[in-house]
């Protein structure tokens, strides 16, 4: 039997694709325990532990399963004593020294590359819009930008933060949070929250509109990169520096507290005793405080200026750093104070419990179908060839849109699995009509009657491909998951799978 | 040796018979074949009037509908807003619902259960309430908080349903005329062309209302359904069309029966995927099960609208075009 370049592009593809699901190595042969969260400021925290990591090890003890890991933290702080706990992850050895449980949640590190959406791994998903006015695109690429550090401020990291607009212009942010639900979701998306500036326990300012802060400069003169130096180390720092706008009442507050503070003198410069400290919700923002300079003691302006540096291994790097610093600190002093109201119109929480059902019994549904379908293929045509390479055909188109959906990240959530499953659909129609066409009885080689069979699959083909288009921009954004994996699947099938279909066909017929 | 002989003796008076037989059904069928061709050529203009009828009946049904219910289908809560909640555990669906009618509004119930051992596994709960609501009335209802680990929610503001609906109304009016204007690009005739898209667009609306009819509560995803329809509904009218006017070998009859051969294979195949689906979804999603019932009664409809309206169509635009020449 020898092969044709289809069928060798389908076979290059599927090894392509399972690389893609699996991973190199394979990730289900990695042993241990990922780490889901990390609670902030815990001593767990400050040693590096992080969201991400692989623990592999407990004081020399493998971890292969939540159970193992369990089993041994728990044991282990019953005395109340502060005792050594070694936690190897995949790269590092932290040691921490504690007289509790780590504060960390694991789970189970997931056998392939493929991301569940939320209906499926549970989790969160909310639609915020303005209440009462439209944004425009660029409020809108602010709001996400603030609700996504309001959510990073408390410790929620993998979270997803986008806007998206739909068919009718209306503009929204789409928040995604995979896993556990925060308790007050509503609130850290849907309040506005509340900012304030503190000198010691004494409030400056605080966030919201006519409260303290008239407006932060974003960009322009009044708000950039200052300059950039080689540090003494190699490395470089960037200074940046924006302004901030007081009202009248805050500036005078800001005068008065500072008046009684004392002057230090540093290298850098001469500051006041105590720092310009910033809470959210009452949170302490620890890396966040800023000095104050010598010059504000006492003095009543409504234009401060607000200066940082970060550095980084280059130029480049230190560059950027500075302009993310820059971008977290205005954030945060906008955060306090949006103009407008949220309104939160859709509010998903996802329990994580049932997902793993589901999607047991799609496997199953999927491979009742399947064995229906061949069951029908050989009772029609006779042929245990015809039905197997068909079923062949069928995996492969799975595979493949799995593959891609692992590659670009795609989150398969119900809709992506009926997508799957539309396509798998047309695949096997597609396929009949090949058969069919090869069976019929004229004067036609077989590849003329093949290529009469593709005629026929790329009108289908087009029609579907035309008619899933529009899906993709309606409904903002949550009914794409469909129309991408269908779109996918039936490119994949035009390309790939039907083309080494009908050589297969031709090395069945021919034999 | 003795016992050989009549084997021997039976096998060489079956053979003839089989081969008889075998002969007679095929002579059989191609009289079937024959006479079905005849009464084919003689009334399938006559036929065209099922469809017709059927037609002018739903888009009379239709209209009544839209007079009483302001819409062309019943909305669930993902078209109108509102909550579902899923709750983990042992929860009598029946219930949940009788306990709950006046305090929620508009409560309908589910149970999700186990496939294999039927045993109850949670309650889905849909509700025109809004989300902190239902929540509150459930917690006081089955006396205990409801989290993440044991719960889920799913709520939609009714401003927002409003707005995807509208836009799945469009999305599916353009898929439409996009799916027409890739039948006209191929075929580039017009009847021929037109007779597939009336054929489609006869069977999204006799699905819609035999959804109406069976009271079905869409979704959102039983919209998508109707977009994939779109696609299911005109590849065996494309693969008619094709069969009927590129081909040049054979009698207009013969071309027929071989497309309805591998038409009606690639229908009921999809059809009994569909079937064997549902009877696993529906133990757990409303979503899925919505999907695969749209696309089973609309694969069901496309049987009949291929095979009658568009065969229809065809043949005597076929037929007549030969007349002329």
């Amino acid at each position: 039997m020898k092969f044709g370049w289809k069928i060798w592009l389908l076979i290059i593809v599927i090894l392509f694709s399972l690389l893609s699901i699996f991973g190199m190595p394979p990730t289900f042969l990695q042993k241990g325990v990922l780490i889901t969260s990390v609670e902030l400021n815990s001593t767990a925290f400050d040693q590096g532990l992080r969201q991400g990591q692989i623990i592999t090890e407990i004081d020399n003890q493998k971890i292969n399963s939540i159970e193992d890991f369990s089993g041994i933290l728990k044991s282990k702080f019953i005395s109340g004593e502060k005792i050594k706990t070694v936690i190897k992850t995949l790269d590092s050895e932290i040691i921490l020294y504690d007289n509790e449980v780590p504060e960390i949640t694991v789970s189970d590190i997931s056998k392939t590359n493929l991301k569940m959406g939320l209906d499926l791994a549970g989790g969160s998903r909310a639609l915020v819009k303005a209440q009462d006015i439209e944004l425009t695109s660029a409020d809108t690429m602010d709001l996400a930008e603030i609700i996504e550090n309001r959510l990073n401020v408390y410790g929620i990291t993998d979270v997803k933060v986008l806007p998206v607009s739909d068919l009718s212009g209306n503009n929204y942010i789409r928040i995604e949070i995979a896993g556990a639900t925060p308790k007050d979701l509503k609130k850290l998306i849907g309040e506005q929250g509340k900012f304030e500036a503190k000198i010691g326990n004494e409030t400056v300012f605080v966030g919201g509109k006519d409260k303290g802060i008239t407006s932060v400069a974003r960009s322009g003169q009044d708000a950039g990169i200052e300059s950039c130096q080689p540090a003494s180390d190699r490395s470089y720092f960037c200074n940046f520096r924006f302004a901030v706008y007081l009202s009248e009442e805050a500036a005078k507050r800001q005068a008065e507290i500072t008046s009684n503070l004392d002057v230090n003198n540093t290298p850098q410069g001469n500051y006041l005793s105590k720092k310009l400290d910033f809470y959210l919700d009452d949170k302490f923002l620890e890396d966040k405080s800023l000095l104050i300079s010598e010059g504000l003691k006492g003095r009543v302006t409504t234009q401060i200026s607000i200066e940082g540096s970060a550095s980084g291994e280059t130029r480049e790097e230190a560059y950027k750093a500075a302009e993310q610093e820059m971008k977290d600190l205005q954030t945060i002093l906008i955060t306090g104070s949006l103009p407008y109201k949220l309104e939160i119109v859709k509010l998903d929480t996802i329990s994580p419990t049932l997902g793993k059902d589901f999607i047991k019994y799609i496997l199953i549904a999927g491979i009742v179908a399947i064995a229906a379908v061949s069951i029908i293929i050989f009772i029609k045509y006779r042929k245990f060839n015809s039905s197997i390479i068909l079923i062949i055909t069928v995996f492969s188109e799975i595979i493949i849109i799995l593959g891609v959906a692992a590659l670009i990240e795609w989150n398969l959530d119900l809709l992506s699995i009926a997508g799957i499953i539309a396509t798998v659909g047309t695949g096997i129609d597609q396929q009949i009509i090949i058969l069919d066409e090869a069976k019929h009885f004229t004067s036609l080689s077989l590849k003329q009657k093949l290529k009469r069979a593709f005629v026929t699959i790329l009108g289908a083909y087009f029609t579907s491909l035309v008619s899933l288009l529009p899906l993709i921009w309606a409904g903002a954004g949550l009914f794409k998951g469909f129309a991408i994996t269908t779109i996918i699947g039936i490119t994949a099938g035009i390309l790939i799978t039907r083309p080494a279909f009908t050589d297969m066909v031709k090395l069945i017929e021919d034999k | 040796m003795v016992e050989c002989q009549p084997s021997k003796l039976i096998i060489w008076v079956r053979l003839p018979v089989g081969a008889y037989l075998k002969n007679k059904m095929e002579q059989e069928r191609k009289k079937l074949k024959n006479r079905i061709a005849e009464f084919h050529d003689k009334h399938y203009k006559v036929l065209l009037l099922i469809p017709l009828s059927l037609i002018i009946f739903s888009i009379i049904y239709l209209s009544i509908f839209y007079s009483n219910n302001n819409d062309f289908i019943y909305k669930d809560i993902s078209l109108t807003g509102g909550t579902s909640v899923t709750i983990n555990g042992e929860i009598d669906a029946n219930k949940l619902k009788q306990d709950l009618s006046n305090k929620l509004d508009d409560v309908n119930t589910r149970q999700v259960y186990d496939l294999i051992t039927k045993e109850k596994k949670a309650v889905i709960l849909e509700t025109k309430t809004s989300g902190e609501t239902t929540k509150n009335v459930l917690e006081e209802y089955l006396g205990y908080e409801l989290t993440n680990e044991n719960s889920s929610f799913e709520f939609t503001g009714a401003a927002l349903s409003e707005s995807f609906y509208k836009q799945l109304i469009i999305a599916i009016i353009f898929a439409f005329v996009f799916m027409a204007i890739v039948i006209f690009i191929i075929f580039r005739t017009f009847v021929p062309s037109s007779a597939v898209i009336i054929s489609a667009f006869a069977d999204m609306l006799m699905t819609l209302v035999l959804v109406d009819i069976l009271g079905i509560k869409m979704s959102s995803a039983g919209i998508v359904a109707f977009l994939m329809l779109i696609g299911y509904s005109v590849d065996t009218d494309i693969l008619l069309t094709n069969r009927l006017l590129k081909r040049q070998e054979g009698h207009l009859n013969e071309k027929i029966y071989s497309a309805f051969k591998t038409g009606i294979t690639m229908t009921l195949t999809s059809l009994v995927a569909v079937f064997f689906s549902l009877l696993i979804v529906r133990s757990f999603s409303i979503i899925l099960t919505q999907i695969f019932t749209i696309i089973a009664i609309g694969l069901f409809f496309d049987i009949f609208n291929t095979w009658l309206t568009n065969v229809s169509l065809l043949k005597w635009y076929i037929i007549s075009k030969g007349e002329s020449k």
